[in-house]
């Protein structure tokens, strides 16, 4: 009977278990999207003086140190992702990202405490960004079922999403826009979730927008699609030799 | 003598222990005064070994560590930045000017890994050192420390280290009490870890080997 009882609790208890662990960053940023300063990258002082730094690759790698215990060293991240695939990602994505997650903008407490001030230094972070935009990965990413890609591909390409992030996912370097192709099915599904709710709080209001009216399963189809794209970089190569 | 200074801490006098056994080691150097290195190295042996690979599970493994972590270490443990019973008892006696030659000293002592480890535990240590624990955002060890354990400049060595020490530093990250951590991420770390979690992932500690010459 204690046994039972037991098993009831932990089984009712496991679904909020998952949830709230995977929904912990899943809140509003008083400073982000939806609050009435928001604008969208706008640069914080933080972020001009990475900028201004000039990045270094060995250095770089090796203050990624602190990150590999969650991106891996080869920073391809965790499959189900948890962990998003940093491989390749533009250097002016990775300033952005990190240091919004420093100056409150966008909300990440997993995260936090290995990417605050005390942990790497601005000079680390354009030395990391340096590395990142160069890393390389023999692993595969995590991708969906393969059930919906040509609708996914579809709402890609027929909605806004192609106009900013590219027919090969590449992102725009020069405009902070992320490379998605390659990403973790999970992780693509999750911040797009994200973003449709308002609570990635760096969110660019168009994105919000242009995703505003895209059903669950409609997600589900593009982060399918996007998961099984090759790395952009090798796409581009690709179109280059044609 | 290891074994007094043991049963004594268990009892719970561990300071006044510190101190008995500091005066009898080195009855001049009650207070803070330079000696020669290899007349301080006897009260420091007393506990860690001559060779810095200590007997006692609870006195950890001073060999191999890189030296400006240890001279850290123990100007922490002068200011009080880092708490600890019994070395906040010995470390009055010695001057700071000694720090750098006792650190490069235990440095360069082999370390000797090896120690006893329960197989079933350190099985699961290893999927946490090496892979993180997933669900609750604990990062892999093997990011930080390196997969054997060697450590870097900026990460300690840990390999072969004796897992109560281990146990009871992860759990003194974890409650605040070990807060000396430079980056502050040790303690980010080990609050995410339950106890048993800590526990495993010491047992697979103790048997790695860090970095061979
Ligand atoms: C009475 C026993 C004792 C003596 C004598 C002693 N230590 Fe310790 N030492 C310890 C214990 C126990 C710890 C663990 C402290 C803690 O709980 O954090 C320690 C910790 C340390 C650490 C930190 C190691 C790490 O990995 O962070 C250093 C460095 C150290 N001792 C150096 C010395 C030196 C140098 C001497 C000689 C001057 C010395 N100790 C003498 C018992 C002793
Ligand atoms: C993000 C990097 C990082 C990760 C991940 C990490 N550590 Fe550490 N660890 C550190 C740093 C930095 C220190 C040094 C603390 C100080 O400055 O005193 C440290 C210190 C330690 C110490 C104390 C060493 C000593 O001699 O007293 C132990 C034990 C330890 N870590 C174990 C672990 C274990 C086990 C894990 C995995 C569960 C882990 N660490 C994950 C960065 C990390």
């Amino acid at each position: 009977m204690k046994n039972t009882v037991a098993l009831f609790v932990t089984l009712a208890l496991l679904p909020w278990q998952a949830a709230s662990a995977d929904m912990a960053d899943a809140v509003k940023s008083p400073k982000g999207y939806g609050s009435k300063d928001y604008v969208w990258g706008k640069l914080l002082p933080e972020q001009v003086e990475v900028l201004r730094r000039s990045g270094d690759l060995a250095r770089g790698k090796e203050a990624f140190r602190g990150c590999r215990g969650c991106h891996k060293a080869d920073a391809a991240g965790v499959t189900d992702g948890t962990y998003p695939r940093l491989t390749g990602q533009h250097a002016s994505v990775v300033i952005k990202q990190v240091t919004e997650v420093r100056g409150g903008v966008r909300i990440n407490p997993k995260m936090e405490p290995f990417s605050a001030e005390h942990a790497i230094s601005p000079q680390e972070i354009a030395d990391i960004a340096v590395f990142l935009e160069s890393a390389e990965t023999t692993r595969e990413n995590g991708k969906g079922e393969g059930d919906f890609v040509a609708r996914g591909k579809k709402l890609y390409e027929q909605g806004k999403c192609m106009k900013c992030h590219g027919i090969n996912g590449e992102g725009k370097a020069e405009k902070a826009y992320p490379a998605i192709a390659a990403q973790h099915y999970g992780y693509l599904k999750r911040e797009m979730d994200y973003i449709q709710r308002g609570v990635r709080g760096n969110s660019h209001p168009d994105m919000v927008k242009a995703i505003r009216h895209y059903s669950h399963r409609d997600i589900e189809a593009m982060a399918d699609y996007l998961s099984r794209m090759p790395d952009y970089r090798q796409s581009l190569a690709e179109r280059k030799g044609q | 003598m290891r074994l007094i200074l043991h049963r004594m801490r268990r009892s719970g006098q561990i300071a006044l222990a510190a101190l008995i056994s500091g005066l009898l080691l080195c009855p001049a150097c009650a207070l803070a005064q330079a000696v020669p290195l290899q007349e301080r190295l006897q009260l420091c042996a007393a506990c860690h070994s001559p060779d810095g690979n200590s007997l006692i599970p609870e006195n950890p493994n001073l060999s191999g560590l890189d030296p400006d972590y240890i001279v850290r270490q123990l100007h922490d443990f002068k200011s009080g930045n880092r708490k600890s019973a019994v070395m906040s008892g010995i470390i009055p006696m010695v001057d700071e000017k000694e720090f750098a030659a006792l650190a490069e000293f235990f440095s360069r002592q082999k370390p000797n890994p090896g120690g006893k480890s329960d197989a079933k535990l350190a099985a699961q240590g290893r999927e946490i050192y090496d892979e993180g624990i997933v669900g609750s955002a604990v990062p892999a060890c093997s990011g930080c420390h390196n997969d054997d354990g060697s450590g870097t400049d900026k990460y300690p060595r840990i390999a072969g280290q004796h897992s109560a020490y281990v146990v009871q530093q992860l759990l003194g990250f974890k409650n605040g009490e070990r807060a000396n951590d430079v980056k502050a991420v040790m303690r980010a770390v080990a609050k995410r870890m339950n106890e048993k979690e800590i526990r495993a992932v010491a047992e697979y500690v103790v048997t790695l080997k860090g970095a061979q010459e």
